[in-house]
């Protein structure tokens, strides 16, 4: 008898869990249940569109429900499931009951609403729905002032591009620099500069005491006083969407999000779970994080679709590669900033340099600033940041893994690089980052001990 | 949620905010120009005046050992940290599916 897998959630996470289920187990029956009408678009690409930069709504769409239909997947769209029981193994759908042989939880998440009077006013706007940001999206051409409000990733891209757009932008935050939880104060400079240059005006150590307004809000209420806008975009935290799954008797852990193990098992027997309604360790302190990229999401939904079509994958601890453009300005990461490192009280030594993502006579060059946290004593790398121009993102991607591995500030002072003057230069940023921080070291190393051989030479 | 879990959650969550508040009012200082005094609450007393001072006392590697051992880490639900020891060999997967052919 033909088993089937019943998938809740179109998200990055559901659908490659969908798609990756029938690949490896083509006679599996995949049911894929969205409350949306619409699938396999980039949520992401939204606040360009609104910049412009991207010309249509209609560029972000990937794929095509039609597609996954003919490629075996039975898609159930607009199709929200109200019940989960997992002991008769049914889910309850448009009143109607459906049967599963293995269930892939990935409902996601919703975004954290401000807990403050006037928040359920008009012109409030929350990102992710594609339909809802068009016609946001027509709203924005009637409108001269917006509040974002919370400086995070999403915060900061929305502000760069509506202040692109034209608009007058106010950026509000309780944060003292944008993107506190994770950027360091030296990277916020720029970003605070170029966000400046766009029209943005900041916000900041503000909080949003009330949205004020009739019907719809007409302004906000801050703790530096009021700020008059037409609209406000809510930008604050992913709040991972559990609820069905908790009253279905899921365990969730300490970030709200389910637990599951490294082959994306939840605390049920034939129960997987993937994407933003997740908790996975941190690959450095193994403590659980969530909230992370569409890209974790996508490939947590393929170890969770490949294990529950009866294949053997396993998921690694994340050290979260990260990056975004700020404004015009490039900034990325991963794992820890000295922010983080120095909150949870981890010991760092650190390493900075700053070279040129090409030869420094090529057209476009750009200077790429490295910061490197390395553990004291072994120096295996730990957490970083880049900012500039070009090849951040390469540079973060490159850094979490090589941290994953385990590489040293002595490997990376020694590394090799590609030199070619319209895409490297002879100098790599990273390697000589490290080789300052080995440079300070040996200075301490010589000043505080007669013998320097407790540094690497 | 349970009332236990939510009570773990919010107890991590006011952990994580003083925590961080107060790293940043440490980054803060090399940067005045560029930064501003980060919002602050009312209230909140024992967290700033008791437990960040307490946390920030301890080794690492004791809070290390007192996050283990009070599961607070993955490996109790399944989880191996990573060895994090270059030149190990490659292992091939037990299975090659389709997908990655």
């Amino acid at each position: 008898m033909t088993e089937r897998l019943i998938v809740i959630g179109g998200g990055g996470a559901g659908i490659s869990a969908a798609t990756t289920a029938k690949r490896v187990n083509p006679d599996l029956k995949v049911s894929l249940y969205t409350e949306f009408e619409d699938i396999a678009y980039s949520p992401c690409g939204i606040p360009f569109v609104y910049g412009g930069e991207i010309p249509r709504f209609e560029d972000l769409f990937l794929s095509t429900v039609e597609r996954y239909v003919s490629d075996g997947l039975d898609m159930r769209m607009e199709t929200v499931v109200t019940d989960l029981d997992l002991d008769r193994g049914t889910i309850t759908a448009r009143n109607q009951h459906e049967g599963f042989d293995k269930l892939i939880v990935a409902t996601g998440f919703v975004w954290e609403k401000p807990d403050v009077p006037g928040a359920n006013l008009e012109g409030l706007h929350y990102v992710k729905n594609i339909r809802k940001a068009m016609e946001f999206d027509k709203v924005l051409e009637t409108v001269k002032t917006v509040a974002v409000v919370g400086a995070t990733p999403l915060g900061v891209e929305m502000a760069g591009n509506l202040g692109q757009r034209g608009l007058g932008v106010h950026f509000i935050d309780e944060g003292p620099w944008v993107l506190h939880e994770v950027l360091d104060p030296d990277v916020a400079e720029p970003v605070h500069e170029s966000l400046t240059k766009r029209g943005v005006t900041l916000h900041l150590g503000t909080a949003v005491e009330a949205f004020l307004g009739d019907d719809h809000v007409r302004a906000v209420a801050t703790s530096q006083g009021e700020i008059a806008c037409d609209v406000v975009i809510v930008c604050l935290h992913k709040v991972p969407n559990t609820a069905l799954a908790e009253a279905a008797g899921l365990a969730a852990g300490t970030t709200g999000g389910l637990i599951v193990d490294d082959h994306m098992r939840t605390t049920a027997d034939g129960v997987w779970a993937a994407g933003d309604v997740i908790e996975v360790p941190h690959g450095l302190t193994m403590i659980p994080i969530r909230g992370l990229t569409g890209s974790h999401a996508y490939s947590q939904g393929r170890t969770a679709g490949a294990n529950a079509a009866g294949d053997d994958r396993t998921y690694d601890p994340v050290w979260v590669p990260w990056g975004l453009v700020a404004g015009d300005y490039t900034i990325g990461g991963f794992s820890l900033g000295e922010t983080l490192a120095g909150a949870m009280g981890v010991p760092y030594v650190l390493a900075k340099g700053v070279g040129v993502s090409r030869a420094r006579y090529f057209p476009g060059a750009t200077r790429t600033h490295v910061k490197l946290l390395a553990e004291p004593g072994t120096l295996k790398l730990i957490g970083g940041q880049v900012h500039g121009g070009e090849g951040v993102k390469e540079r973060c991607d490159f850094l979490a893994f090589a941290a994953k591995r385990g590489a040293t500030l002595e490997d990376f002072a020694w590394m090799e690089n590609i030199y070619s003057p319209p895409i490297g230069a002879l100098f790599e940023p990273i390697a000589i980052a490290a080789q300052n921080g080995l440079a300070e070291l040996r200075k301490q190393a010589e000043a505080t001990a007669p013998s320097p051989s407790a540094v690497p030479a | 949620m349970s009332r236990l879990g939510g009570a773990q959650q919010r107890l991590r969550e006011q952990a994580e905010h003083h925590l961080r508040v107060a790293a940043m009012e440490d980054l803060r200082r090399a940067h005045p120009q560029a930064t501003t005094a980060p919002h602050k609450p009312p209230g909140g007393y024992f967290w700033r005046l008791v437990f960040v001072p307490l946390y920030r006392r301890m080794p690492w590697e004791a809070k290390v050992k007192a996050m283990h051992a009070l599961r607070m880490t993955a490996e109790s639900n399944g989880w191996t940290a990573p060895a994090r020891t270059p030149g190990e060999p490659w292992h091939p997967p037990r299975s090659y599916t389709k997908e990655d052919s």
